[in-house]
């Protein structure tokens, strides 16, 4: 009776412990199934880097303003697919590119300041 | 998308071209002054009204839509930094500049002010306003270079 009781208790917490494993698996699967790409670019020195930056659908890039001068994140296409406001000393700008395609910008205030995000 | 400049600075056309007039209209002032000098006073107050009201029009075309989107939003947080201090000073000294050569032209000029409000000592208050012009002036291409030249 005893040893039944105890096969019994046994079962029950192996059942549980294989139950919180699985669907702990499940959780970390999932998180990292949502978590989106990303990718930075620098802006430092009058220019971008990378000048050109290659990303999967769904990247959420952001662009980080390292000089000590304002500049701006903008699309060259009409009507702009992305517009940052001035960026000043360590501001970041961030967008999610949902669609595959090539999207060349620039410096608004420095137009001589170009990049390319190719989205695939 | 903006045009580049022409002068090799990361500078779009526009702040280019402002800089090549400022410059081209300081030496313009020089030049009406000493035209009041030699008693050309006709030429001399077409060439300093004519400069007065293009600076005014390119204060209203290209400095203060930059000021107002590069600057402003900024203030009064960063006037300590380089970039907004040199801007900022720039600004309010070329507008007092613009509005004292606008009141010598109505002052001096016209007949448009009442009569205690027109100058006497103009000749002090030209001298002045040219030398304040020409402080302008340097800031101005202080600012230019902050903004668009790389610095090691």
């Amino acid at each position: 009776m005893r040893r039944s009781v105890s096969i019994a208790i046994l079962t029950v917490a192996l059942a549980t412990g294989v139950g919180t494993i699985t669907v702990g698996q499940k959780n970390i699967l999932a998180s990292a199934q949502e978590k989106p790409a990303t990718a930075e670019v620098k802006i430092d020195n009058f220019s971008f880097g990378p000048a050109t930056l290659t990303v999967p659908v769904g990247t959420s890039v952001t662009w980080t303003n390292r000089d000590d001068i304002p500049h701006t994140v903008v699309s060259t296409d009409d009507p702009k697919t992305f517009k940052s406001k001035v960026l000043d000393t360590d501001e970041k700008f961030s967008f999610t590119f949902s669609k595959a395609g090539t999207y060349p910008y620039f410096c608004s205030i420095h137009p001589k300041m170009t990049g390319k995000v190719i989205v695939q | 998308m903006q045009e580049t400049g022409f002068l090799g600075t990361a500078a779009p056309r526009a702040a280019d071209l402002t800089l090549l007039l400022e410059m081209g209209m300081g030496t313009g002032l020089l030049a009406g002054a000493w035209l009041a000098r030699v008693g050309r006073i006709r030429f001399h107050a077409i060439c300093q009204s004519v400069i007065v009201l293009l600076n005014l029009g390119l204060i209203v075309l290209t400095m203060f839509p930059a000021f107002h989107r590069q600057v402003l939003p900024k203030l009064p947080g960063r006037i300590g930094r380089p970039y907004y201090a040199l801007a900022v000073t720039h600004a309010s000294l070329g507008g007092v500049a613009e509005l004292g050569g606008l009141y010598i032209l109505l002052a001096v000029g016209t007949r448009l002010l009442p009569e205690k409000l027109r100058i006497t000592r103009f000749r002090f208050w030209m001298r002045s306003l040219l030398l304040v012009w020409w402080i302008v002036l340097f800031l101005g291409l202080a600012t230019y270079a902050r903004w668009y030249m790389t610095w090691p």
